[in-house]
């Protein structure tokens, strides 16, 4: 009988150490899907990858990624269009047909590894949106590194023009965000005076050639010469613009994070010096998160109807802001990044309303190497996705698309996990005071086009995965 | 010669109870005896770390010294940059957080680790003590506080950061182990 246990019992840890091993990608293993469908990948020259933004030039789709520093193994990866090494900076990938996407650039970056390096935010302004823009110029802002900010025009992808240079010894640069109508850009920067490492720079770049500066913020005790405890650092924010008079921070990466919700028109136009009561004035409300979970995309959705308060006599509509952290520990070594969404609707009085995150045992994703947890969003606000679908990077565990129609009760209707490539970079985790290192795909960004063409990119150095939605996901967004 | 024995006698009586003022001026507390305590403040973003507290009898003055790890919390390549950076993430911000450094901040080593130490006043009456050291991405966070001089509460820190006993916790804590 004893012996009969003990075998059942062997059995029963082998089958579990068997889920574990597997449980870990293997290069020629095919991805992992549900609703979505690989339709194109490039491999940005084996570059760690952050922001993807694409943009409708004329009748072509280009996408321009930023990256973050190289590698202890290959700092300056080759390019093979110069046959040069050049330190990461921003890749511009024609996609017109997504099934062959077309590299067509690669601008060079900081010096620097990892986090250190790289150009990792871009936004994209056209000219003729620009108040004060030339017509024909397509404008690219990226931000790198601790050099500061960069335009450049992008009219012809292949062939970009350097404009202007913002900002010089700064302490790092992140995620910024730019209005097209009104050029007004919220620079995420650390300038060398403040106590922190990432706050924000108020530009007018209406005229990108020639860079206004309107105003330093950040939150009281981040300013220059204040003592105490130092609030937790910008990501970064989103704009609603004029219309919507709101600019929505995210602070925090994963930790300590929170949402402060600001009245853009006070701002932009209240007393500029950075004290701590000139800094106060535009916040209308700061919502915290658990001191374990950070902000690393605010991503509003106003005026959004819920089908459940339909006959509600009020609040049949609310105001909603997604809120995802960002995973920072490989394996699981920290509490869970997520996602989350706050109703907003009484500005005052934001409230956390339901969460998602992807279940750790339906992938074992904590056994699978590098980051498991969320780190972004898309932020494109076209009409085929807004209000609807949620695409969310979620590193090990690829893609996750959410149905959030209904935002008191987000639902997974999709996902897609990309396959490992050689490019696929390790990552490690320290036991035992040793490197114990794994391979697995760690989706950081994604984004979306107004054609419906959702584009993932990889920190771990796999690429670029652009991908559709099939069967009932597609169904929500309308898609044919 | 007989009459300056007592004056003789005198001088050497001095002497030595200026060598014991002295002496007893000059002298270390007894060795310090740290008690390890329960970590003393409310759950925050991070796991708790250790607590240990010193007597006045023992360190000169009242002194308690918190210190935990804070993985993946560190530029990876330049380290604990400049004191805004302590002023940050030393956790002094959990013993109040009306802290105002008394000067900038000096490099230091702790346990083979590269990083800044900074010293503050607390609340007008108090010295706090803040020390972030970095191994590769991740740090090692220590605050401390005492009543004593801010010179005094400094040393002592150092010195039982120094005792192997926590230099091989902290060098495990940043090691997986």
């Amino acid at each position: 009988m004893g012996g009969r246990v003990t075998a059942a019992c062997c059995t029963f840890l082998l089958v579990l150490l068997a889920n574990a091993a597997s449980a870990q990608q293997k290069i020629g293993d095919p991805p992992e899907a549900s609703n979505m469908r690989l339709v194109g990948t490039n491999d940005l020259q084996a570059r760690s990858a952050y922001q993807p933004t694409i943009h409708h030039q004329g009748d072509r789709w280009i996408a321009y990624i930023g990256h973050h520093g190289g590698t202890d193994d290959i700092p300056d990866p080759v390019n093979p269009m110069t046959g040069k090494a050049e330190p990461n900076g921003t890749s511009i990938v024609d996609v017109t047909d997504p099934a062959h996407p077309k590299y067509l650039r690669h601008i060079p970056g900081q010096e620097g590894k990892y986090e250190s390096g790289g150009a990792q935010m871009v936004r994209i302004c056209d000219g003729k949106d620009l108040p004060k823009g030339d017509r024909n110029a397509v404008y690219m802002l990226r931000a790198v590194g601790s050099e500061g900010h960069e335009i450049w025009n992008v009219a012809d992808p292949a062939n970009p023009v350097l404009v202007t240079h913002i900002g010089e010894g700064l302490k790092d640069t992140h995620k910024n965000f730019w209005e097209c109508s009104t050029g007004i850009a919220y620079l995420v920067s650390g300038a060398p005076d403040w106590r922190t490492r990432r706050m924000t720079q108020i530009y007018d770049l209406s005229d990108p050639a020639h860079p206004l500066k309107i105003r330093d913020f950040g939150l009281p005790g981040q300013e220059p010469g204040a003592t105490g405890a130092v609030p937790t650092e910008l990501h970064g924010p989103i704009s609603t613009g004029p219309k919507g008079n709101r600019v929505y921070f995210g602070y925090g990466t994963n930790k300590g994070g929170f949402l402060q919700i600001v009245d853009r028109d006070k701002l932009l136009n209240g007393a500029k010096e950075p004290t701590p009561d000139n800094l106060t004035f535009p916040e209308i409300a700061r919502m915290p998160l658990s001191a374990m979970n950070g902000a690393h995309t605010v991503f509003p959705m106003p005026g959004m109807p819920i089908a459940e308060f339909a006959h509600d006599k009020d609040g049949k509509t609310r105001d909603i802001v997604m809120i995802v952290d960002e995973a920072i520990q490989n394996e699981c070594g920290e509490g869970r990044q997520m996602v989350w969404f706050a109703d907003v609707t009484t500005e005052a009085r934001p409230m956390m309303i339901s969460s998602f995150t992807v279940p750790e045992a339906s992938g074992n994703f904590c056994e699978r190497g590098g980051r498991f947890g969320s780190h972004s969003s898309n932020e494109s606000m076209a009409p085929v996705y807004y209000k609807k679908l949620a695409f969310i990077a979620f590193f090990n565990a690829g893609v996750r698309a959410l149905d959030i129609r209904d935002p008191y009760h987000p639902r997974e209707v999709g996902y897609f996990i990309p396959s490992i490539t050689a490019a696929t970079d390790k990552r490690c985790v320290t036991i035992d005071g040793r490197d114990r290192c794994k391979v697995a795909i760690q989706t950081n960004n994604v984004e979306t086009d107004d054609r419906g063409y959702i584009y993932a990119v990889d920190r771990a150095n796999t690429g670029l995965h652009i991908l559709e939605l099939t069967g009932a996901a597609r169904a929500i967004a309308g898609l044919p | 010669m007989m009459r300056a024995w007592p004056v003789i006698a005198a001088m050497f009586m001095a002497l030595g109870g200026l060598s014991a003022v002295a002496g007893y001026e000059m002298a270390q507390p007894q060795a310090a005896q740290w008690r390890e305590i329960a970590w003393p403040f409310p759950r925050d973003g991070w796991p708790a770390g250790r607590a240990f507290r010193c007597s006045a009898a023992e360190c000169g003055g009242d002194v308690e010294v918190y210190l935990r790890p804070k993985l993946g919390f560190c530029n990876c390549d330049s380290g604990v940059a400049d004191d805004d950076e302590v002023d940050r993430v030393a956790d002094v911000d959990m013993i109040s957080p009306r802290f105002v450094p008394r000067k900038a901040g000096d490099v230091v080593d702790v346990a083979d680790m590269p990083g800044r130490i900074r010293a503050y006043d607390l609340d007008g009456h108090r010295t706090a003590i803040g020390i972030a050291v970095s191994h590769r991405c991740d740090l090692m966070a220590v605050a401390a506080q005492g009543s004593g001089d801010a010179d005094g509460v400094q040393r002592v820190t150092l010195r039982f950061l120094e005792s192997q006993e926590i230099t091989k916790w902290m060098t495990s804590a940043l090691n997986g182990q």
